[in-house]
């Protein structure tokens, strides 16, 4: 049974480029059959990992290696990738940049014509791959009309067809929506019961990982493994915040209320824990925390009224009669799965289109008149990609571009140039070249110059794509400040249930251009009927509430508002 | 919705055309635009250029864009021959072999029998050379044309470079819509009666940095995967989309061939016969 398949001895690498290791001393040994999670926060060294099991290290990454590392038999220095790549199978993160081929058939068979298959093998192999993903009957679709879970699945049946025996995922969550996450993590979890494969997982998503049984989890910490244990464990111990990892949100509640585990409790699966034992616990910190609406902050000065705004590309109604409003100082998020009307909506408000029927008034006043540029200086767009922002070298030109461009004079400009690199904590590093930067760094700096000309209401497409939870909780409280200190509204279009819950108060549910819901974000997320018309994940705090005989609402409500607590008072 | 993008088809149609291999159609293209630009012999071409319009007809385009480009095409072509006239309005001398005046303007302008003749011969060619790229790119996916340079001995690396251009083309514009709405949002000014064309230029390469940085990960990206995946593994390589030969593909084998072998004739036949004029014309004799 346990027969190594994976071993790192003594295995420390050093990217060329750089002058620092980037893993120490790794030794691991990952066995044939098992399913194990790879966790760690963004720079830890965790897809360092992956690389160098799949052979991109050496092959692709040059750098230095000591120690070594045997996958299959094989030692990575001494094989090259297309050896390797018969034994181990890879789903990278990017799923759209790694879907080569035309169309889905094709893509599936990139590997096998690679190898000079006959075609009459390749289409046999390339239709049992695409059912067992579920992808036979969107063989002759092309990449453009496929949903970033779809393309995933589409990778995964890519490296089916040569028995590779471990299969590797990296990061495979990060571009999903919250249902197509549980998706993904159902259909690894029946590839690797079925078909007797060695999984490997790489990410920073506990909780949406455990949605199916792991094995082992590794925890990589500064390029050492911190902790290698079961799940089980690994919820007990408080290991998981001061790495920058997100604990499983009921796992966070049953702590607050003062919960201590035994070694007995199943932990990683809420739905065999036995949570008799904690319910009076739970139920008693409940009471002492109950939380009134008086503590949500609203304020009545309303910026934007949309009124009955429809909008359709062609013949299809992509946004249907959406009314609403935005308040100063309001935090919102805007949710909803892929291709619900959100990124149309935000289009519609920066008025790069123009609503077919409705009205946008800004501040009473009809937005249809402003052109793009005028409505930048009212409503703030940040986009998903921050590379897709920066256009100059330095930080301080960056701010300063977009009034340059609004004809600005030059005092003006310095003085808020000035504000705003000292509202977003750059003001030191003024001068500094853009390319040298963090991912969340740039993403401050895009805000900046965003809010260089002063909007009152900030749009903000998926701020923490692809962040682990520390660099995820710094954009998110830099943002939060924004808001308190300087009252604007903040509109996130997120599928994060986490950060709706953590960071917003109202929730806007988008479902086949409709507004479904738009309410406090506790009774959106508590509503069942909403979440799945929306195809939203449940949270794990509305199973957990179930469970203990609570109001999932007001459960949902007192824990937002004592994590909101320890927020402030941590910082 | 995105059958049709840039005038390219990403999914195989089902007409007769269609339908080949990729092997046949990139042969069939080859020996006739060799053809096509070996002869100027118009008892050759017209035929060609009504077998293109039937070609044409068969795959059925869409004809608002076919007409769209057909009538740039037209204008550009005609455009061209009467700069040709403005500069050597005798043109037809040296070429056709004749200087039989129509029309004389003044001591330099005037209009010969020949040189409208050589025209006529050239427009033809060029339309007919025109129609038979646009059938072939109506009629073959960018992987049906990997596939099928690859037949014709091309190094299958660069078959790839090929289709994977055509596969990103697409999210490259996107990217580059993306950014230039965030840059109008900041306040790049693109409307063409705001700002003169000067300064929208200078705008657009503003954008190009961006768009640079975020198509360059995209490459690491698709190189990984590529690698990943075995490319470049072997020497040769198979094709899915290249399915087995159809009756078509039997029918076209010795119909691509004649036409081969006919261009090989016409070479040789140059050679051989050393023509001194180049255009044959119904009423000069060759010397």
């Amino acid at each position: 049974m346990s027969e190594p398949i994976i071993v790192f001895e003594d295995f420390s690498f050093r990217y060329k480029s750089q002058t620092s290791e980037t893993l120490h001393h790794i030794d691991l040994v990952i066995n044939r059959g098992e399913k194990i999670l790879i966790l760690g926060p963004s720079g830890s060294g965790k897809s360092t990992i992956g690389n160098c099991i799949n052979g991109l290290i050496p092959f692709s990454y040059e750098g230095e290696i000591t120690g070594s590392c045997t996958v299959a038999g094989i030692r990575t220095t001494e094989a090259n990738i297309f050896t390797l790549s018969k034994h181990v199978g890879t789903v990278q993160q990017d799923s759209d940049a790694q879907f080569i081929g035309l169309s889905v058939g094709e893509d599936i068979a990139f590997s096998l014509e690679n190898e000079a298959a006959p075609r009459p093998v390749m289409l046999e192999k390339v239709d049992t791959a695409a059912r067992t993903v579920g992808m036979a009957a969107f063989l002759g679709e092309v990449p453009y009309d496929l949903s970033g879970g779809q393309k995933q699945k589409v990778a995964l049946a890519g490296v089916l067809h040569n028995d590779e025996e471990i299969l590797l995922f990296d990061e495979p969550l990060a571009a999903l929506d919250p249902a197509m996450g549980m998706t993904s993590v159902d259909l690894i979890d029946r590839i690797h019961r079925e078909h007797d494969k060695t999984v490997i997982i790489i990410e920073h998503r506990l909780e949406d990982v455990l949605y199916r049984h792991v094995d082992r989890i590794i925890l990589i910490s500064e390029g050492t493994i911190a902790l290698d244990t079961t799940p089980d464990e690994l919820l007990r111990q408080d290991i998981l915040k001061e790495q920058g990892i997100r604990e499983p949100l009921y796992i966070s509640a049953l702590k607050n209320a003062g919960v201590t585990f035994g070694p007995e409790d199943h932990l990683s699966d809420l739905e065999t824990l036995d949570i008799s034992r904690y319910r009076d616990r739970l139920v008693e910190h409940f009471k002492a925390n109950e939380p009134t609406l008086s503590e949500v902050r609203v304020s009545d000065e309303t910026i934007l009224a949309v009124e009955d705004v429809s909008f359709r590309y062609g013949a299809e109604d992509v946004l249907k009669n959406i009314s609403f409003q935005i308040r100063k100082g309001e935090r919102i998020c805007v949710i909803g799965k892929n291709g619900a009307g959100k990124s149309t909506l935000a289009k519609l408000l920066c008025g790069i289109i123009k609503p077919r029927t409705g009205t946008i008034a800004f501040r009473g006043e009809n937005c249809a008149k402003y052109s793009i540029r005028d409505l930048g200086r009212m409503i703030g767009y940040v986009m998903q990609n921050p590379n897709q922002m920066l256009v100059k070298d330095m930080i301080r030109d960056e701010v300063r571009l977009a009034m340059e461009l609004n004809g600005y004079s030059e005092e003006e400009m310095e003085k808020n140039a000035e504000t705003v690199l000292k509202m977003c904590d750059l003001y030191e590093m003024r001068n500094w070249p853009v390319g040298v930067l963090s991912y969340g760094q740039k993403k401050r700096v895009t805000i900046a110059s965003i809010l260089s000309l002063r909007p009152e209401i900030l749009i903000v497409d998926e701020p923490t794509a692809g962040q682990d939870y520390r660099h995820y909780t710094e954009i998110m409280r830099f943002l939060e400040n924004l808001n308190r200190e300087y009252g604007i509204a903040i509109l996130f279009i997120t599928h994060d249930m986490h950060l709706a819950i953590e960071y917003t108060d109202r929730a806007m549910v988008f479902t086949d251009g409709e507004l479904i819901a738009d309410d406090y974000v506790f009774r959106v997320l508590s509503n069942p009927d909403i979440i799945e018309r929306a195809s939203l994940k449940q949270t794990s705090l509305v199973s957990l509430a179930a469970q203990a005989g609570l109001d999932p609402e007001h459960f949902i409500h007192a824990f937002i508002e004592e994590e909101r607590r320890h927020r402030d008072d941590a910082g | 919705m995105q059958d049709d993008r840039l005038f390219i088809n990403v999914k195989p149609g089902k007409t007769f055309l269609d339908r080949l291999t990729g092997k046949t159609k990139v042969r069939t293209f080859f020996s006739l635009i060799f053809l096509l630009i070996a002869t100027w012999d118009i008892r050759l071409i017209v035929p060609l250029f009504v077998l293109f319009i039937i070609a044409l007809i068969s795959i059925r385009p869409n004809w608002k864009k076919v007409w769209a480009v057909l009538g740039f095409i037209i204008l550009v072509n005609i455009f061209n021959l009467l700069l040709m006239w403005l500069v050597e309005p005798d043109y037809g001398l040296n070429v056709v072999g004749g200087s039989t005046v129509l029309w004389r303007f003044n001591s330099f302008y005037m209009i010969s029998a020949e040189t409208m003749w050589y025209f006529l011969v050239r427009f033809t060619k060029f339309m007919a050379t025109f129609l038979l790229s646009l059938v072939f790119i109506q009629s073959i996916t960018p992987s049906e044309m990997a596939a099928g340079l690859y037949s014709v001995k091309v190094p299958y690396k660069a078959c790839t470079i090929v289709s994977i251009a055509f596969r990103y083309i697409p999210d490259i514009a996107r990217d580059y819509q993306n950014i230039r709405i965030s840059m109008q949002a900041r306040g790049l000014e693109l409307d063409p009666r705001k700002a003169s064309l000067m300064t929208r230029l200078k705008q657009n390469v503003t954008i190009l940095a961006p768009l640079i940085i975020t198509s360059f990960d995209r490459v690491g990206n698709i190189a990984n995967a590529m690698d990943l995946r075995g490319f470049g593994k072997k020497k040769i390589r198979t094709y899915y989309s290249e399915h087995e030969d159809t009756k078509g593909d039997r029918i076209m084998l010795p119909v691509y061939t004649i036409f081969f072998l006919l261009f090989v004739a016409v070479v040789v036949c140059n050679i051989v016969t050393h023509p001194a004029y180049q255009v044959w014309c119904p009423w000069i004799t060759q010397p």
